[in-house]
């Protein structure tokens, strides 16, 4: 029934890529700060080598959020 | 013709007055969470959404077909019709503005056309199964609650990554990620409200036979004129209604107000790609309660959030008796452009009352503070 009234595909989809980018996003964001974060606390603590491997999975999960804006919107300007 | 031509630029003119007043109305969904937290300060986040605002504009034409094709049938689609839905959107609107309520620009519009073109035309020139139902009423109800969900898990996933940070970093960190957040929720807007005026001016293009009913896309001087107008709109920004959005649902911290910015963006652009008329209000308003309610269900201020429920409940009803009444009285001077132009000055008196008396009262607020 209601699939005769709404695009079910296009609902469904709009569900789940919402959930996926919004949760993805902001999940690998969280990431990126507690990589920072960390980053800094352990440089200040005189471990370098732990404070490197915390800089690197911040800096890639803030690359990872920022690829998902750009492939989203590229995306979107494609149809 | 030229009483036509006349009529298709006053339909023109307020259709983007509409969206001078979709952008002002709205402004407070896109930037109340960036204000409430700190992350900007107001006008710098008015200026910086009222930009991507215009940008967005561009991305897209997905919703504007949906508006123009699916909603009411453009070829029997009259101007006179087109005119009244829009004069009853932007009276919901500053209605609304002037009580303070959050309810939906785009469902104010579609409410108002709907209205207006079935006492001009008839039920056979609205596809209410497939258009209003399917693609407005079914989205409109999805998206509030997706956006909920959305970011209330975004809220408990943050929160559980960084529970053993300082707070003065998490605090930080958040409040840029608000600047990126809140820059895609202001691009989202502008691809999904700008068109909406977009898919009317299309149908009075169709209306008036600049465009062909089997293909009303908007030309560019449509898109750029609706995409300046929502910018110039979401500049002169709404403060009272970024007070309902930002404080009075609920206090947020930062990760809240990322988790929210992000959810609404998330959903907004996912629809406008579907082709789904969405309503920002009602989307951010979603995850605005959302992230407060995963984080204590008490801290959300539950009245004002059933205040907002209930504006949402009335506005494609109460726009869409205000589209036929407006639609009714315009025609009652005749099919010319005389009862646009009647119309348009009562309208903008209207407003000109409203504006002054908001301006009065908030004079009469300031006198006290400072009296006391």
């Amino acid at each position: 029934m209601i699939g005769a009234i709404v695009d079910g595909g296009a609902l469904v989809e709009v569900v789940w890529v919402s959930l996926a980018c919004g949760l993805g996003v902001t999940a690998a964001y969280a990431v990126a700060i507690v990589g920072g974060s960390r980053a800094v606390e352990l440089r200040r603590d005189g471990r370098a080598a732990e404070a490197t491997v915390f800089a690197v999975v911040g800096l890639l999960a803030l690359l990872a959020v920022l690829a998902a804006i750009v492939v989203g919107i590229v995306v979107l300007s494609d149809k | 013709m030229e009483g036509d031509l006349l009529t298709v630029a006053i339909v023109v003119g307020v259709a983007l007055i509409f969206d001078f007043t979709n952008g002002f109305h709205d402004t407070a969904n896109v930037v109340a969470t960036s204000v409430s937290t700190r992350a900007m300060a107001p006008r710098l986040a008015v200026g910086y959404a009222a930009i991507l605002n215009f940008v967005g504009a561009f991305i897209s034409l997905e919703v504007a077909a949906t508006v123009a094709e699916d909603v009411v049938n453009p070829s029997s689609v009259g101007l006179l019709a087109v005119f009244g839905g829009l004069v009853a959107a932007i009276a919901w609107n500053l209605i609304t503005w002037y009580f303070g309520l959050p309810s939906s620009s785009s469902h104010a519009l579609i409410g108002g056309i709907v209205g207006a073109v079935f006492v001009a035309e008839g039920p056979d020139a609205i596809f209410f199964k497939n258009g209003v139902l399917g693609e407005v009423m079914i989205p409109a109800l999805v998206a509030p609650t997706l956006a909920f969900v959305v970011a209330g898990l975004s809220i408990v996933v943050i929160y559980r990554i960084v529970g053993r940070l300082r707070p003065g970093s998490v605090t930080a960190g958040f409040r840029a990620g608000q600047v990126m957040s809140g820059g895609l929720l202001a691009l989202a807007h502008g691809t999904n409200d700008a068109q909406k005026t977009m898919g009317v001016i299309a149908l009075a293009l169709v209306a008036h036979g600049n465009l062909p009913a089997s293909d009303p896309t908007p030309p560019t001087w449509v898109v750029v004129s609706a995409a300046t107008a929502i910018a110039l709109g979401t500049y002169a920004g709404g403060w009272r209604i970024i007070k309902t959005m930002g404080s009075r649902i609920h206090k947020m911290d930062s990760a809240q107000g990322f988790a929210a910015q992000g959810a609404g963006a998330a959903v907004i652009l996912v629809s406008s790609h579907a082709g789904f008329p969405l309503s920002t209000t009602h989307t951010i308003s979603g995850a605005v309660i959302g992230s407060g309610a995963a984080k204590r269900l008490s801290a959300v201020r539950w009245g004002v959030a059933g205040n907002i429920v209930a504006a949402w409940v009335l506005t494609l009803p109460a726009a869409a008796g205000m589209g036929a009444l407006t639609y009714a009285v315009t025609r009652v001077f005749g099919t010319g452009a005389a009862g646009p132009v009647i119309v348009s000055v009562l309208i903008l008196a209207g407003g000109a009352l409203l504006f002054a008396k908001r301006a009065q009262q908030a004079r009469a607020t300031a006198t006290r503070a400072v009296e006391a």
